[in-house]
């Protein structure tokens, strides 16, 4: 396996090599070609992202602001949020994935509606254009919270231009949760009832819910913070009686539940990683599909809890937290379903499968740590500290990109129509899983002990807790540039695939890999439950 | 072909919404303090639901985009309760509070 | 699939990925409810916004609301609701195989969309004319000028934003229009028409809690 041979990609006629050139995939309506599109869009902004978390970590290594300036800072942690949360994190999955497999596996040639998924990646580009524009330019300091008055009247740097960014890039999740809802009611093929459908599908009809409801609210929000600036007049400042605090019910009104957007389809993940490595049915089907439409709907209520020291009133404070602790139910039922899946599973330790334990390990303390964030008396000591810092890295990083890299890997035969390299796949996700705690896990300890977060500048008792999560840093973007490399590789020299290399349930095997362009050459009908291992395991042959 | 409603009934709707917005500017020129826009947006909600029930046949349509209508009114009415609830639960507002 | 297919079945423009035209026709109707659905939360947005100020500054909303002319306000409303009328009529008349008169519906449609806009400017103007227009000319001498001048802001976003979806609404409406008179749309088919006509009436709905918010309360006064 370690010939430098370009070995000839399959004889048969795929999506792959059905129309070539470049006009062929910018005019494509395929939706496996618009999630490549997609693939390659994310994976730069998660670089320029990840550029500047290098950059604020070894800022972070002396106790003085002495590498940049507190404005450069400032603008630094700004600028990793609104490309990390809105140009990687919340199109990751589902328009990479999701894209990909959610027709395939309802049995459906294309999504409902395959021009409007083309036009969401020319709007995605043209959001993430001007808002890079306005980085390039001169930065954006705000925060990636954009909080008023700062935002709207004292902050001197580009806050129309990245604003106006993320605004238009709202549209593209708007259109691509759209796409999504309108195709799993619409496009199943026959015998694909509900409670049949993969859980990846049920999670991503969540999250599509929390698209089409949570996004206009911040497109509105946002049009105001640009009016307000350009203006000099708007409805949150306090010259005119306003209030900056209804800036804050308004964005996280979208805000919140935006992270269910980016946790959501790190669970459908999750869920068939670990159903096909234990080779068993998931546990609780039923709850865990009803878990992610709960986990969307009851996300919308708990907004506030960002919001504690913002000076709302105290009976909004304890709703809010009282619901905090509530849509942590549904979240505690997945990780006890995908645990009880594994128990007594026949489990192999292929790739994609570290990723998702280690999904289940570490969004579980992030999830946690949340808990705690909720409860009022602890919020007012660790709010705006590294606490939450860490909290919010333990889900969307430890979780979330982990889940993104497992089921790259899983199913990357499936895309490429080549296996990965097992072998430095495995280490890299140690060095991924090692590099991570060690960043994040200081940083719980930071934030306890009074580290406030976005300060460049620190007492230096905190050293030696900041030189050991820069440490983590270092080694995590090394384990990240490591699939970089090698699926890159393998899309040339790696082994070609079959079908089914992981011998699993789920349509998306039964076709060729990679697929034809109409996905199927005859439209399959349904006839089993999900994750059939039990009934299925002579087709699908020996462990 | 969706459903086909009939020109009388759209007719009729026309008419009632004519008249309601006549009633509105009417009921306007009372002296109701706040209830002026109380009863105003009650209003405009029922000409809201004839346009959607007759115009748009919603009423005719399948389950699913019935839950969809009873959806997004639902969520316009989280994001109103929970945050009003917040400024009323202060005494920020004009009435009442502490 | 070679088979020489009907003008009905041609116009119909059965897509790829669809299995019926029954299918593609509730399938482009649930996505355009479903974007109406995040219309409700886009304008929801302000609605909840002017809300909660309206809850704190009744005075002075009221002032604002009292400078609005009702009845350019009111006649608006009746030609919005006109042109959902025409609109309503303009799909019937496509339904039932009169192409030719939902081509002119069609039009009459847009022509009162370009009336409301028409009105509207007019009212924008003169607020200009009145000193009324925040950021660029506010003045006024009544006691709650900062609420007033919440209140303008409101009005003019919102019925902005408005304003906006019409001008697209017209747009679209006219282009239908040349599609129907050059023969696109028949009795089986005229799903684009009818999802243009969820989107325009939608449109008039907004207006209709507009009119309620911004025209009524200074009435008495």
């Amino acid at each position: 396996m370690s010939t430098l041979v370009k070995i000839p990609a399959a004889e048969t006629p795929n999506y792959l090599t059905e129309g070539r050139g470049i006009r062929s995939w910018l005019l494509t309506t395929d939706h496996k070609r618009i999630a490549l599109l997609y693939l390659a869009s994310v994976t730069v902004f998660f670089f320029i992202g990840g550029i500047f978390a290098l950059l604020m970590r070894l800022e972070l290594v002396t106790p003085a602001s002495d590498l940049v300036s507190p404005h450069t800072y400032n603008e630094l942690f700004s600028m990793h949020g609104i490309i990390m949360v809105w140009f990687f994190l919340i199109p990751s999955i589902p328009n990479t994935l999701g894209n990909f497999l959610i027709p395939m596996m309802i049995g459906a040639k294309d999504l409902a509606y395959p021009k409007i998924n083309l036009a969401s990646w020319y709007v995605f580009m043209l959001g993430g254009t001007i808002t890079l524009y306005s980085m390039f330019r001169g930065g954006v300091d705000t925060g990636w919270t954009f909080y008023t008055p700062f935002s709207t009247i004292y902050s001197n740097t580009y806050v129309v231009g990245a604003a106006l960014g993320i605004f238009v890039s709202g549209f593209a999740s708007i259109m691509t949760g759209l796409n999504f809802i309108v195709t799993i009611h619409n496009m199943r093929a026959p015998g694909m009832t509900w409670f049949r459908l993969p859980l990846f599908i049920w999670s991503h009809y969540a999250t599509s819910i929390i698209f089409v409801l949570a996004t206009p609210v911040l497109a509105v929000t946002l049009l105001m913070v640009a009016v307000e600036r350009i203006f000099q007049v708007g409805i949150f400042s306090s010259e005119l009686g306003g209030d900056p605090v209804l800036f804050q019910h308004m964005f996280w009104f979208y805000s919140h539940p935006a992270v269910y957007i980016m946790v959501l389809p790190g669970m459908a993940v999750v869920s068939e990683l670990v159903a096909a490595f234990s080779r068993k049915t998931i546990f609780g089907y039923t709850f865990v599909a009803f878990a992610s439409v709960s986990i969307a709907v009851i996300g919308f209520l708990v907004w506030g809890h960002h919001m504690f020291v913002a000076g709302t009133s105290i009976y909004a404070a304890m709703y809010f937290s009282l619901l905090s602790y509530v849509v942590a139910v549904p979240s505690a039922i997945k990780v006890f379903n995908w645990t009880a899946t594994v128990y007594k599973g026949s489990i192999s330790w292929d790739t994609p499968m570290l990723y998702a334990i280690g999904f289940i390990g570490l969004f579980t303390i992030g999830g946690m740590t949340g808990l705690f964030l909720a409860a009022l008396g602890i919020d007012v000591h660790v709010t705006d500290t590294y606490f939450v810092v860490a909290h919010f890295h333990y889900i969307m990083v430890g979780g979330t990109i982990m889940a993104f890299l497992g089921g790259i890997h899983y199913w990357w035969p499936k895309i490429s129509g080549r296996m990965y390299p097992e072998g430095i796949s495995k280490l890299s996700a140690l060095t991924v899983f090692l590099g991570f705690n060690l960043t994040f896990f200081p940083q719980f300890v930071l934030g306890y002990l009074g580290m406030p977060r976005r300060y460049a500048a620190y007492p230096p008792e905190f050293q030696s807790l900041h030189v050991l999560s820069t440490a983590g840093a270092t080694i995590l973007g090394a384990g990240y540039l490591m699939p970089l490399i090698y699926l890159f590789w393998s899309w040339h020299y790696g082994p070609p695939a079959p079908p089914n290399p992981w011998r699993a349930t789920g349509l998306e095997w039964q076709t060729s890999s990679p697929p034809p362009k109409q996905n199927f050459e005859i439209t399959p009908v349904v006839t089993r439950k999900a994750y059939d291992y039990e009934g299925m395991k002579d087709e699908l042959g020996l462990v | 072909m969706g459903p086909v409603v009939s020109v009388k009934t759209y007719m009729f709707t026309f008419l009632a919404l004519l008249a309601l917005t006549l009633s509105t500017v009417l009921i306007g020129f009372l002296n109701l303090g706040w209830g002026s826009m109380f009863v105003a947006v009650l209003i405009a909600l029922g000409k809201a639901i004839l346009i959607a029930c007759f115009f748009m046949h919603a009423l005719l349509e399948k389950k699913i985009v019935k839950l969809v209508i009873a959806g997004s009114i639902l969520w316009f009415l989280i994001l109103v309760t929970l945050t009003a609830g917040d400024y009323i639960t202060r005494g920020w507002v004009a009435f009442g509070g502490k | 699939m070679s088979s020489a297919l009907s003008s009905t079945a041609q116009k119909l423009m059965l897509r790829e990925q669809y299995g019926t035209p029954e299918q593609q026709r509730e399938t482009v109707t649930l996505g355009m409810w479903i974007f109406l659905a995040t219309e409700v939360m886009f304008f929801g947005g302000l609605f909840m916004a002017f809300a909660v100020y309206r809850m704190r500054f009744p005075q002075g909303f009221d002032e604002g609301s009292a400078d609005m002319s009702i009845v350019l306000g009111s006649i608006n409303t009746a030609v919005l609701i006109a042109s959902s009328f025409a609109m309503a009529l303009a799909i019937h008349s496509a339904a039932t195989g009169k192409q030719y008169r939902s081509v002119w519906l069609l039009l009459t449609t847009a022509f009162l969309g370009v009336a409301f806009l028409a009105i509207k400017f007019t009212e924008y103007y003169q607020h200009y004319e009145a000193h009324k227009v925040p950021g660029i000319w506010f003045e006024t001498s009544k006691p709650e000028a900062g609420a007033m001048q919440l209140f303008y802001v409101f009005y003019f976003a919102m019925t902005g934003l408005h304003a906006l979806h019409m001008t697209i609404g017209i747009t679209l409406v006219i282009i239908y229009a040349l599609r129907a008179a050059a023969g696109s749309f028949d009795s089986e088919y005229h799903t684009p028409l009818e999802a243009l006509g969820l989107y325009w009436h939608f449109v008039d709905i907004v207006w209709v809690f507009l009119f309620a918010i911004f025209y009524i309360s200074g009435l008495h006064t």
